[in-house]
């Protein structure tokens, strides 16, 4: 029970102070927001592409709007002498002209091109364009040859054009819906390419980790100021302090975890009220695991200077390894080093369940690798835990 | 004949090579205030961690109320108060809210920490301050509250060490006049200081460390008489003498 209040008074001092709350809570909400704002849209890159549409038919219609149609283009079209003076001042590095009579050719069956006028290598953006509109073009040509051909073959057997043409029309439709040869997008190692199962996990293990290794501080700082030698002139027992103590990194680890969770839950609707009891779960035996390292810590520090730094380094050292901002491949180098991480255990039984769809029994083993930390962790700090030099 | 309510034998305690108590014993009698004076690092600090339960000695015991501190420390934690030297507070709490929670770790459930707190912060004239954060305190203000705290749960002993250090005179005195209240009321005090004037005051025995061991104890008018007219020798002359005029630390 004391050990109980012990703990309840420290969350009282968490949540009184503000500097300690900015931190714990609204440092990872801002980190969220700027990683969703950096990763979290649907395409990794957005280009301009200018266009000079000197036809203004039905085919250079159906061009820009496939040039739209690509994730992260953007057309803006420009006359040509708007586009011949921003291409002089270098303001654009690539244009596309479709020529007059670009439409008019195209259905009589005349050749016809499209000019590409560019400024040295036309620079990334500008190439990424011109391969895009060469593959738009050629997948015309392909068309209005399958067109030319077919109009060929069955030009004397009687049907009428426009049977022949819509039904064309709908082979066509049905091939650039359903292509032969298709390209499916995978994202090396195991890792989602969610924005939210990728990286929220992550953020909030590391920013757990980080707020109940640095309460190895806290520790240190009431052993300088005191208290805790005061404490233990109290009916209070070591274990009972001890535990205290534990309880109290615990708490503070979990009024941090459900805020996180809840607020992600708002935001990205990322769980069921199921998964997101799972994850509560995972995220306090992580809690668990990380407190224990944060007595661990403080047992060994002589002051509260050595505490922070050997804390800073153990998170940095356990979110770098733990697969927080990308995803280690099993038969990658970094894969060894990450299992030293205890955020890996964390991260994994978090993917397991909002990523791979499955439940706490298939994170068994990460969960008992953190209940294992955790124990250790108690155990070898209770044998290192001294109040005062020489004493409990 | 007056009741012994603790009784230190020969206390040892090292810090690898370091003796930093060595041989200490000493009795105090219920209702009593007994001073411990010495020059920095003689031992004052450790010897109370000692009586305190904080700090196990190397050899000799410790009995408070007839329990036995190796055998039964629960007990002995049950009937002491400290008030360390340092200022042991939280210092985002308000007074009361320290009071309280110290309290609580005393084994009071919380109406009653409540009623002792509202008690001893009026004992402390610290009433209309009980709200507020003790960071906002003054250095009189945390030092009344440390002393308050070390009574919460009706301790019979109480160890204070050094409680008026660098605190201005009115403090010091409302300080002085508690303990005196207290001593009324049949507390026994451990009381630590480097103030003589203090000591002579309210000390009714003091013992004298150096080194790690009592080199004098009797009342003040004794010490005194030992080296002159104890009318007109005053208790730094005594511990000078005994201690001598090297700087220490």
């Amino acid at each position: 029970m004391r050990a109980l209040y012990i703990a309840l008074n420290e969350v009282r001092l968490y949540l009184r102070d503000k500097g300690d709350l900015a931190f714990s809570l609204l440092l990872p909400i801002v980190t969220v927001a700027l990683i969703y704002a950096a990763f979290g849209g649907e395409t990794p890159f957005q280009v301009d592409a200018y266009v000079v549409d000197e036809d203004n038919g039905l085919y250079s219609n159906i061009l820009i709007d496939q040039l739209e149609a690509w994730d992260g283009v953007d057309v803006e079209l420009l006359t040509a002498s708007e586009a011949d003076s921003k291409l002089d001042d270098s303001d654009v590095l690539l244009v596309v002209f479709i020529p007059e009579n670009f439409s008019e050719n195209l259905i009589s069956g005349e050749p016809t091109r499209l000019l590409i006028k560019q400024r040295g290598n036309a620079g990334t953006e500008g190439q990424i364009v011109r391969s895009i509109v060469q593959g738009i073009a050629g997948e015309i040509n392909k068309e209005f040859g399958v067109r030319s051909s077919v109009g060929e073959i069955l030009r004397d057997t009687g049907i009428a054009q426009d049977r022949i043409n819509v039904t064309l029309e709908r082979l066509l439709e049905e091939e650039r819906a359903r292509p032969l040869v298709g390209v499916n997008e995978t994202t090396p190692g195991e890792g989602s390419s969610d924005f939210e199962t990728q990286f929220l996990p992550g953020i909030v293990t590391m920013y757990v980790l980080f707020a109940v290794a640095m309460t190895a501080r806290i520790i240190v700082e009431e052993r300088r100021k005191g208290t805790l030698e005061r404490l233990l002139s109290t009916r209070l027992s070591v274990g009972q302090l001890f535990f205290g103590k534990f309880l109290a990194n615990l708490s503070r680890g979990f009024v941090q975890t459900l805020v996180l969770l809840v607020l992600s839950y708002i935001v990205f609707q990322m769980f069921t009220p199921f998964t997101f009891v799972q994850s509560l779960v995972i995220a306090i035996i992580f809690t668990g695991a990380a407190s224990a390292i944060g007595i661990v810590i403080a047992s060994i520090a002589r002051s509260e200077e050595g505490a922070s730094w050997i804390a800073v380094v153990f998170s940095v050292i356990s979110f770098m390894f733990g697969g927080t901002f990308f995803a280690i491949a099993e038969d990658s180098a970094f894969y060894l080093l990450s299992r030293i991480s205890i955020n890996t255990y964390a991260n994994d039984a978090f993917n397991t369940i909002l990523d791979e769809g499955g439940s706490l029994a298939d994170t068994g083993t990460n969960l008992v690798i953190l209940v294992g930390v955790m124990v250790v962790g108690l155990v070898v700090s209770r044998m290192l835990f001294k109040v005062v030099p020489g004493g409990k | 004949m007056a009741e012994d309510f603790l009784v230190a034998t020969d206390l040892h305690k090292s810090f690898n090579d370091f003796k930093a108590v060595n041989g200490v014993s000493f009795t105090i009698v219920k209702g009593e205030i007994f001073g411990l004076l010495g020059p920095n690092g003689a031992g004052k600090t450790t010897t109370i961690r000692m009586l305190s339960t904080v700090l196990e000695s190397d050899s000799g015991d410790i009995a408070i109320g007839g329990h036995s501190i190796r055998q039964d420390a629960e007990s002995v934690r049950a009937l002491i108060g400290v008030c360390p030297q340092d200022l042991a507070l939280y210092e985002d709490l308000s007074a009361l809210e320290n009071l309280v929670f110290f309290g609580r770790m005393d084994g009071l459930n919380t109406q009653a920490a409540r009623t002792q707190a509202d008690e001893y912060l009026k004992l402390m004239g610290l009433q209309d301050r009980a709200k507020g954060k003790v960071s906002t305190f003054s250095g009189g203000m945390k030092r009344r509250i440390n002393l308050a705290i070390a009574l919460m749960g009706d301790p019979q002993l109480v160890f204070m060490d050094e409680p008026t250090v660098g605190i201005d005179p009115q403090s010091r005195n409302n300080i002085y006049e508690t303990i005196e209240g207290l001593r009324d009321k049949g507390m026994t005090i451990l009381y630590t200081t480097h103030y003589m004037e203090e000591a002579d005051r309210l000390c009714d025995r003091i013992a004298i460390m150096d080194g790690g061991q009592i080199i004098a104890m009797d009342t003040p008018r004794a010490l005194k008489a030992r080296i002159g007219d104890s009318d007109r020798t005053t208790l730094e002359d005594v511990f000078l003498k005994l201690t001598g005029r090297s700087l220490r630390d």
